[in-house]
Protein backbone atom coordinates (compact mmCIF):
# COMPACT_ATOMS: atom_id res chain seq x y z
CA UNK A 1 0.00 0.00 0.00
CA UNK A 2 2.88 2.15 0.68
CA UNK A 3 4.38 1.64 -2.72
CA UNK A 4 0.99 2.51 -4.30
CA UNK A 5 0.59 5.79 -2.73
CA UNK A 6 4.48 6.54 -2.93
CA UNK A 7 3.47 5.91 -6.57
CA UNK A 8 0.93 7.77 -7.08
CA UNK A 9 2.35 10.82 -4.86
CA UNK A 10 5.34 10.86 -7.26
CA UNK A 11 3.17 10.85 -10.41
CA UNK A 12 1.33 13.68 -8.48
CA UNK A 13 4.13 15.88 -8.45
CA UNK A 14 4.19 16.85 -12.06
CA UNK A 15 0.55 17.25 -12.24
CA UNK A 16 -1.87 20.06 -11.70
CA UNK A 17 -4.31 18.70 -8.96
CA UNK A 18 -7.56 19.82 -9.11
CA UNK A 19 -9.84 21.60 -6.47
CA UNK A 20 -11.32 19.43 -4.41
CA UNK A 21 -12.01 21.16 -1.15
CA UNK A 22 -15.94 21.69 -0.31
CA UNK A 23 -14.91 25.25 0.55
CA UNK A 24 -12.34 28.00 0.21
CA UNK A 25 -9.19 26.68 1.65
CA UNK A 26 -8.15 30.28 1.23
CA UNK A 27 -10.30 31.54 3.49
CA UNK A 28 -10.13 29.40 6.39
CA UNK A 29 -6.57 29.23 6.42
CA UNK A 30 -3.10 31.53 5.78
CA UNK A 31 -0.71 29.93 3.19
CA UNK A 32 1.67 32.85 4.54
CA UNK A 33 2.05 30.69 7.82
CA UNK A 34 3.37 27.47 7.04
CA UNK A 35 3.98 24.92 9.74
CA UNK A 36 5.54 21.88 9.94
CA UNK A 37 4.75 19.36 12.88
CA UNK A 38 6.19 15.98 13.98
CA UNK A 39 4.32 14.03 16.50
CA UNK A 40 1.94 10.83 16.55
CA UNK A 41 -1.59 10.26 15.19
CA UNK A 42 -4.00 10.28 17.85
CA UNK A 43 -7.40 10.03 15.88
CA UNK A 44 -8.16 9.71 12.78
CA UNK A 45 -11.11 10.75 10.81
CA UNK A 46 -11.73 8.99 7.39
CA UNK A 47 -14.81 10.75 6.78
CA UNK A 48 -16.65 13.25 4.24
CA UNK A 49 -16.22 16.75 3.83
CA UNK A 50 -13.15 16.56 4.61
CA UNK A 51 -10.59 13.52 6.21
CA UNK A 52 -8.76 14.48 9.56
CA UNK A 53 -5.86 13.37 11.48
CA UNK A 54 -5.29 14.92 14.92
CA UNK A 55 -1.37 14.61 15.60
CA UNK A 56 -0.23 15.11 19.31
CA UNK A 57 3.04 16.71 19.88
CA UNK A 58 4.95 16.62 23.23
CA UNK A 59 7.32 19.53 24.26
CA UNK A 60 10.26 19.55 26.62
CA UNK A 61 7.83 19.66 30.26
CA UNK A 62 5.88 16.73 28.58
CA UNK A 63 3.13 19.10 27.92
CA UNK A 64 0.68 17.33 24.86
CA UNK A 65 -0.44 19.74 22.38
CA UNK A 66 -3.06 18.41 19.95
CA UNK A 67 -3.21 19.22 16.06
CA UNK A 68 -6.08 18.99 13.84
CA UNK A 69 -5.07 19.02 10.76
CA UNK A 70 -7.50 18.91 7.30
CA UNK A 71 -7.21 16.68 4.61
CA UNK A 72 -9.58 16.67 1.20
CA UNK A 73 -12.86 14.47 1.43
CA UNK A 74 -12.30 10.95 1.91
CA UNK A 75 -13.73 10.43 -1.61
CA UNK A 76 -11.15 12.47 -2.78
CA UNK A 77 -8.36 10.45 -0.81
CA UNK A 78 -9.50 7.28 -2.10
CA UNK A 79 -8.99 8.55 -5.59
CA UNK A 80 -5.73 8.91 -4.86
CA UNK A 81 -5.04 5.90 -3.80
CA UNK A 82 -5.33 5.81 0.44
CA UNK A 83 -7.24 3.92 2.33
CA UNK A 84 -8.98 4.47 6.20
CA UNK A 85 -5.51 2.41 7.02
CA UNK A 86 -2.96 4.38 5.14
CA UNK A 87 -2.50 6.50 8.47
CA UNK A 88 -2.69 4.59 11.65
CA UNK A 89 -3.37 5.51 15.35
CA UNK A 90 0.42 5.52 17.01
CA UNK A 91 1.75 6.60 13.52
CA UNK A 92 4.95 8.99 13.77
CA UNK A 93 4.10 11.40 11.22
CA UNK A 94 5.27 15.04 9.89
CA UNK A 95 2.74 16.97 8.63
CA UNK A 96 3.31 20.15 6.29
CA UNK A 97 0.22 22.19 6.39
CA UNK A 98 -1.25 26.20 6.32
CA UNK A 99 -2.38 27.54 9.64
CA UNK A 100 -5.70 27.52 10.48
CA UNK A 101 -7.06 31.58 10.86
CA UNK A 102 -9.20 30.87 13.76
CA UNK A 103 -6.81 29.92 16.29
CA UNK A 104 -7.72 26.42 16.62
CA UNK A 105 -4.80 24.43 17.08
CA UNK A 106 -4.59 22.98 13.76
CA UNK A 107 -3.89 23.63 9.78
CA UNK A 108 -5.19 22.66 6.17
CA UNK A 109 -2.08 19.75 5.39
CA UNK A 110 -0.39 19.75 1.89
CA UNK A 111 1.65 16.32 2.79
CA UNK A 112 1.89 13.70 5.45
CA UNK A 113 5.27 12.28 5.70
CA UNK A 114 5.42 8.86 7.14
CA UNK A 115 7.82 7.72 9.64
CA UNK A 116 9.11 5.01 6.96
CA UNK A 117 10.15 8.11 4.53
CA UNK A 118 6.47 7.71 2.65
CA UNK A 119 5.24 11.23 1.99
CA UNK A 120 1.70 11.35 0.89
CA UNK A 121 -0.31 13.69 -0.29
CA UNK A 122 -3.45 15.69 1.61
CA UNK A 123 -5.05 16.14 -1.70
CA UNK A 124 -6.82 18.81 0.42
CA UNK A 125 -5.62 21.34 -2.64
CA UNK A 126 -7.60 24.14 -3.06
CA UNK A 127 -7.78 27.06 -6.14
CA UNK B 1 -54.94 -16.65 -21.79
CA UNK B 2 -54.95 -14.24 -24.32
CA UNK B 3 -55.91 -11.79 -21.75
CA UNK B 4 -52.94 -13.00 -19.45
CA UNK B 5 -50.16 -12.72 -22.99
CA UNK B 6 -51.67 -9.11 -23.29
CA UNK B 7 -51.69 -7.94 -19.49
CA UNK B 8 -47.55 -9.31 -19.46
CA UNK B 9 -47.03 -7.56 -22.82
CA UNK B 10 -48.07 -4.57 -21.27
CA UNK B 11 -46.18 -4.66 -17.85
CA UNK B 12 -42.97 -5.92 -20.26
CA UNK B 13 -43.31 -2.54 -21.79
CA UNK B 14 -43.76 -0.51 -19.02
CA UNK B 15 -40.91 -1.46 -17.00
CA UNK B 16 -38.29 1.58 -17.86
CA UNK B 17 -35.20 0.67 -19.06
CA UNK B 18 -32.22 2.02 -16.76
CA UNK B 19 -29.78 2.31 -19.94
CA UNK B 20 -25.99 2.85 -18.80
CA UNK B 21 -24.18 1.26 -22.04
CA UNK B 22 -20.96 3.66 -22.38
CA UNK B 23 -19.54 2.12 -25.66
CA UNK B 24 -17.34 4.35 -27.09
CA UNK B 25 -14.20 3.83 -28.42
CA UNK B 26 -12.25 4.23 -25.07
CA UNK B 27 -13.84 0.57 -24.24
CA UNK B 28 -16.00 -0.54 -20.78
CA UNK B 29 -15.49 0.87 -17.36
CA UNK B 30 -12.47 -1.08 -15.52
CA UNK B 31 -14.02 -0.64 -12.18
CA UNK B 32 -11.46 1.14 -10.20
CA UNK B 33 -11.69 4.53 -8.53
CA UNK B 34 -8.34 5.51 -8.60
CA UNK B 35 -8.63 8.45 -10.94
CA UNK B 36 -4.66 9.24 -11.15
CA UNK B 37 -4.45 6.05 -12.76
CA UNK B 38 -6.26 7.02 -15.72
CA UNK B 39 -4.72 9.02 -19.04
CA UNK B 40 -5.57 12.41 -20.52
CA UNK B 41 -9.29 13.16 -21.21
CA UNK B 42 -10.40 10.28 -24.06
CA UNK B 43 -11.28 11.93 -27.78
CA UNK B 44 -13.28 10.02 -30.13
CA UNK B 45 -16.65 9.92 -31.93
CA UNK B 46 -20.10 10.87 -29.67
CA UNK B 47 -21.31 7.24 -28.72
CA UNK B 48 -25.02 7.17 -29.30
CA UNK B 49 -27.77 5.38 -27.80
CA UNK B 50 -30.47 2.84 -30.19
CA UNK B 51 -32.72 5.54 -30.56
CA UNK B 52 -29.80 7.41 -32.25
CA UNK B 53 -29.72 10.43 -29.50
CA UNK B 54 -26.24 10.86 -27.91
CA UNK B 55 -25.51 8.52 -25.33
CA UNK B 56 -24.49 10.92 -22.68
CA UNK B 57 -24.22 8.55 -19.51
CA UNK B 58 -21.04 8.11 -17.66
CA UNK B 59 -19.47 10.49 -14.72
CA UNK B 60 -18.18 13.55 -15.87
CA UNK B 61 -16.23 16.19 -13.94
CA UNK B 62 -16.64 20.23 -14.04
CA UNK B 63 -19.77 21.34 -16.31
CA UNK B 64 -20.53 24.59 -13.93
CA UNK B 65 -19.21 27.03 -11.44
CA UNK B 66 -17.70 26.81 -8.66
CA UNK B 67 -16.06 29.72 -7.78
CA UNK B 68 -16.78 32.23 -9.90
CA UNK B 69 -19.75 32.30 -11.87
CA UNK B 70 -18.40 34.86 -14.19
CA UNK B 71 -15.06 33.80 -14.54
CA UNK B 72 -15.79 30.44 -15.33
CA UNK B 73 -18.60 30.86 -17.12
CA UNK B 74 -15.87 32.33 -19.62
CA UNK B 75 -17.48 36.03 -19.12
CA UNK B 76 -14.85 39.20 -18.88
CA UNK B 77 -15.12 40.69 -15.77
CA UNK B 78 -17.77 42.86 -14.97
CA UNK B 79 -19.75 41.28 -17.50
CA UNK B 80 -22.51 39.67 -14.69
CA UNK B 81 -21.33 42.22 -11.87
CA UNK B 82 -22.78 44.95 -14.27
CA UNK B 83 -26.25 43.84 -14.89
CA UNK B 84 -27.18 43.00 -10.65
CA UNK B 85 -30.02 45.30 -9.45
CA UNK B 86 -29.02 47.60 -7.14
CA UNK B 87 -30.63 45.69 -4.14
CA UNK B 88 -28.98 42.30 -5.57
CA UNK B 89 -25.56 44.03 -5.79
CA UNK B 90 -25.64 45.23 -2.11
CA UNK B 91 -26.54 42.02 -1.38
CA UNK B 92 -23.84 40.30 -3.05
CA UNK B 93 -21.10 42.97 -1.26
CA UNK B 94 -22.72 41.80 1.99
CA UNK B 95 -22.11 38.31 1.68
CA UNK B 96 -19.66 36.00 3.85
CA UNK B 97 -18.43 33.07 2.04
CA UNK B 98 -18.09 31.28 5.28
CA UNK B 99 -21.71 31.15 5.67
CA UNK B 100 -22.64 30.00 2.13
CA UNK B 101 -25.12 27.27 2.23
CA UNK B 102 -23.37 24.89 0.16
CA UNK B 103 -21.05 24.77 2.80
CA UNK B 104 -23.49 24.13 5.56
CA UNK B 105 -23.87 20.87 3.54
CA UNK B 106 -27.31 22.71 1.60
CA UNK B 107 -27.86 21.37 -2.49
CA UNK B 108 -25.59 24.27 -4.69
CA UNK B 109 -28.70 24.79 -7.03
CA UNK B 110 -28.18 25.22 -11.23
CA UNK B 111 -25.73 25.19 -12.64
CA UNK B 112 -22.97 25.36 -10.57
CA UNK B 113 -20.94 22.00 -9.85
CA UNK B 114 -18.17 20.80 -7.37
CA UNK B 115 -14.95 19.38 -7.68
CA UNK B 116 -16.09 15.87 -7.54
CA UNK B 117 -18.20 13.46 -10.29
CA UNK B 118 -21.45 13.53 -11.20
CA UNK B 119 -23.37 10.96 -13.67
CA UNK B 120 -25.72 11.46 -15.86
CA UNK B 121 -28.45 9.15 -16.38
CA UNK B 122 -30.35 8.55 -19.08
CA UNK B 123 -33.61 6.76 -18.13
CA UNK B 124 -36.12 5.87 -21.16
CA UNK B 125 -38.53 2.45 -22.09
CA UNK B 126 -38.81 1.01 -25.54
CA UNK B 127 -41.24 3.70 -26.71
CA UNK B 128 -39.59 7.17 -25.60
CA UNK B 129 -37.30 8.86 -22.96
CA UNK B 130 -38.77 9.12 -19.45
CA UNK B 131 -36.02 10.86 -17.43
CA UNK B 132 -32.88 12.01 -16.84
CA UNK B 133 -31.17 12.39 -13.78
CA UNK B 134 -28.21 13.92 -12.76
CA UNK B 135 -26.88 12.00 -9.95
CA UNK B 136 -24.15 14.59 -7.96
CA UNK B 137 -21.26 12.93 -5.45
CA UNK B 138 -21.15 15.97 -3.50
CA UNK B 139 -20.87 18.36 -1.45
CA UNK B 140 -24.22 16.85 -0.90
CA UNK B 141 -25.64 13.86 -2.86
CA UNK B 142 -27.86 15.39 -4.47
CA UNK B 143 -29.86 14.26 -7.53
CA UNK B 144 -31.75 16.51 -10.83
CA UNK B 145 -34.95 15.14 -11.86
CA UNK B 146 -35.47 15.79 -15.51
CA UNK B 147 -38.65 14.98 -17.68
CA UNK B 148 -37.67 13.94 -20.91
CA UNK B 149 -41.78 12.85 -21.44
CA UNK B 150 -42.60 16.06 -23.38
CA UNK B 151 -44.66 17.27 -20.51
CA UNK B 152 -44.77 21.03 -19.21
CA UNK B 153 -43.55 22.64 -16.37
CA UNK B 154 -46.76 23.30 -14.00
CA UNK B 155 -48.87 26.78 -14.35
CA UNK B 156 -46.62 29.67 -12.56
CA UNK B 157 -48.89 29.62 -9.65
CA UNK B 158 -48.91 25.85 -8.83
CA UNK B 159 -44.61 25.75 -8.58
CA UNK B 160 -43.85 25.81 -5.07
CA UNK B 161 -40.37 26.62 -5.21
CA UNK B 162 -37.32 24.01 -4.16
CA UNK B 163 -33.62 24.28 -4.04
CA UNK B 164 -33.22 22.16 -7.87
CA UNK B 165 -36.45 23.51 -9.60
CA UNK B 166 -38.99 21.93 -11.68
CA UNK B 167 -37.01 20.80 -14.83
CA UNK B 168 -38.30 19.25 -17.98
CA UNK B 169 -35.81 18.23 -21.33
CA UNK B 170 -35.84 18.04 -24.49
CA UNK B 171 -33.42 17.12 -28.01
CA UNK B 172 -32.91 20.07 -30.11
CA UNK B 173 -30.81 18.00 -32.68
CA UNK B 174 -27.67 16.16 -30.75
CA UNK B 175 -28.46 19.00 -28.37
CA UNK B 176 -30.04 18.05 -24.98
CA UNK B 177 -31.83 21.19 -23.81
CA UNK B 178 -32.94 21.19 -19.78
CA UNK B 179 -35.42 24.43 -18.79
CA UNK B 180 -35.34 24.76 -15.79
CA UNK B 181 -38.09 27.14 -13.43
CA UNK B 182 -39.29 27.20 -10.34
CA UNK B 183 -35.89 28.10 -8.33
CA UNK B 184 -35.85 29.10 -4.11
CA UNK B 185 -33.78 31.75 -3.38
CA UNK B 186 -31.55 30.21 -0.77
CA UNK B 187 -28.77 28.92 -2.67
CA UNK B 188 -25.81 31.08 -4.49
CA UNK B 189 -24.62 30.68 -7.86
CA UNK B 190 -20.39 30.61 -6.79
CA UNK B 191 -18.71 31.37 -4.04
CA UNK B 192 -18.36 34.83 -4.64
CA UNK B 193 -22.25 34.83 -3.75
CA UNK B 194 -23.67 35.97 -7.01
CA UNK B 195 -27.59 36.30 -5.92
CA UNK B 196 -31.07 34.99 -7.40
CA UNK B 197 -34.71 35.23 -6.75
CA UNK B 198 -37.03 32.58 -7.24
CA UNK B 199 -38.13 34.21 -10.95
CA UNK B 200 -34.73 32.43 -11.88
CA UNK B 201 -35.28 30.79 -15.46
CA UNK B 202 -31.94 28.65 -16.68
CA UNK B 203 -32.18 26.40 -20.16
CA UNK B 204 -29.06 24.41 -20.41
CA UNK B 205 -28.12 23.21 -23.46
CA UNK B 206 -25.62 20.10 -23.10
CA UNK B 207 -23.48 18.96 -26.10
CA UNK B 208 -21.56 16.14 -26.30
CA UNK B 209 -18.47 17.82 -28.51
CA UNK B 210 -16.85 14.34 -28.70
CA UNK B 211 -16.10 11.08 -26.44
CA UNK B 212 -15.11 12.60 -23.65
CA UNK B 213 -16.05 16.32 -23.73
CA UNK B 214 -19.38 18.11 -23.19
CA UNK B 215 -20.15 21.47 -23.02
CA UNK B 216 -22.90 23.28 -21.32
CA UNK B 217 -24.14 26.32 -22.20
CA UNK B 218 -26.43 28.35 -19.78
CA UNK B 219 -28.77 31.12 -20.01
CA UNK B 220 -29.82 32.68 -16.92
CA UNK B 221 -32.64 34.68 -16.45
CA UNK B 222 -33.52 35.98 -13.92
CA UNK B 223 -35.75 39.76 -13.55
CA UNK B 224 -35.47 40.04 -10.20
CA UNK B 225 -31.73 40.05 -9.81
CA UNK B 226 -30.37 40.96 -13.07
CA UNK B 227 -31.52 43.65 -15.43
CA UNK B 228 -31.26 40.78 -18.39
CA UNK B 229 -30.73 37.74 -19.55
CA UNK B 230 -26.94 36.31 -19.85
CA UNK B 231 -25.11 33.67 -20.93
CA UNK B 232 -22.37 30.99 -19.28
CA UNK B 233 -20.50 28.52 -20.86
CA UNK B 234 -18.80 25.27 -19.10
CA UNK B 235 -16.56 22.19 -20.23
CA UNK B 236 -17.68 19.18 -18.36
CA UNK B 237 -15.03 15.96 -19.23
CA UNK B 238 -15.80 12.36 -18.90
CA UNK B 239 -13.63 10.46 -16.36
CA UNK B 240 -13.47 6.34 -17.28
CA UNK B 241 -12.83 4.41 -14.92
CA UNK B 242 -14.37 6.76 -11.85
CA UNK B 243 -17.37 6.23 -9.71
CA UNK B 244 -19.26 7.72 -7.49
CA UNK B 245 -18.14 7.40 -4.08
CA UNK B 246 -19.70 7.77 -0.80
CA UNK B 247 -19.61 11.76 0.48
CA UNK B 248 -21.96 12.08 3.26
CA UNK B 249 -21.10 15.55 3.73
CA UNK B 250 -22.95 16.41 7.28
CA UNK B 251 -20.68 13.45 8.28
CA UNK B 252 -17.91 15.77 10.26
CA UNK B 253 -18.43 19.28 8.31
CA UNK B 254 -16.58 21.44 10.95
CA UNK B 255 -16.56 24.18 8.22
CA UNK B 256 -18.30 27.00 9.60
CA UNK B 257 -18.96 24.94 12.72
CA UNK B 258 -15.62 25.25 14.66
CA UNK B 259 -13.35 26.63 12.89
CA UNK B 260 -15.41 29.64 11.66
CA UNK B 261 -13.00 32.13 11.43
CA UNK B 262 -12.71 34.60 14.24
CA UNK B 263 -14.89 31.66 16.14
CA UNK B 264 -13.91 29.42 18.87
CA UNK B 265 -13.79 25.63 19.63
CA UNK B 266 -17.44 24.41 20.69
CA UNK B 267 -17.43 23.95 24.46
CA UNK B 268 -17.24 20.54 24.40
CA UNK B 269 -13.85 20.20 22.58
CA UNK B 270 -9.91 20.91 23.23
CA UNK B 271 -8.26 23.14 21.32
CA UNK B 272 -8.06 20.98 18.32
CA UNK B 273 -11.69 20.90 18.13
CA UNK B 274 -11.27 17.52 18.97
CA UNK B 275 -14.64 15.97 20.87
Amino acid sequence: MRKLLATVSAALLGMAVPALAHHSVAGEYDVNKPVTIKGTVSKLEWTNPHSRIYVDVKDASGKVTTWNFELAARSALTRQGWTGKSVKIGDTVTVEGDLARSGVTGAHARTVLLADGTKVLSGANDN
Amino acid sequence: MRKLLVIGALVAFAVPLVVHAQTGAAGKDVGTVNTKKRSAVPTGPVPRLPNGHPDLNGVWVGGGPINDLEKDGGLKPGEIDSLLLPWAKELMSKRDVTLEPHNQCLPMGVPRTTPFPFRFLQNYTDKQATHLYILHEGNIHTYRQIFMDGRQHPPADELDSTWLGHSIGRWDGDTLVIDTVGFNDRWWFDRRGHPHTEQLHTIERWTRKDLGHMENVVTIDDPGAYSKPFTVRFMATWTPGDELLEYICQENNQYGVETLPGGKPAADTDNSGRK
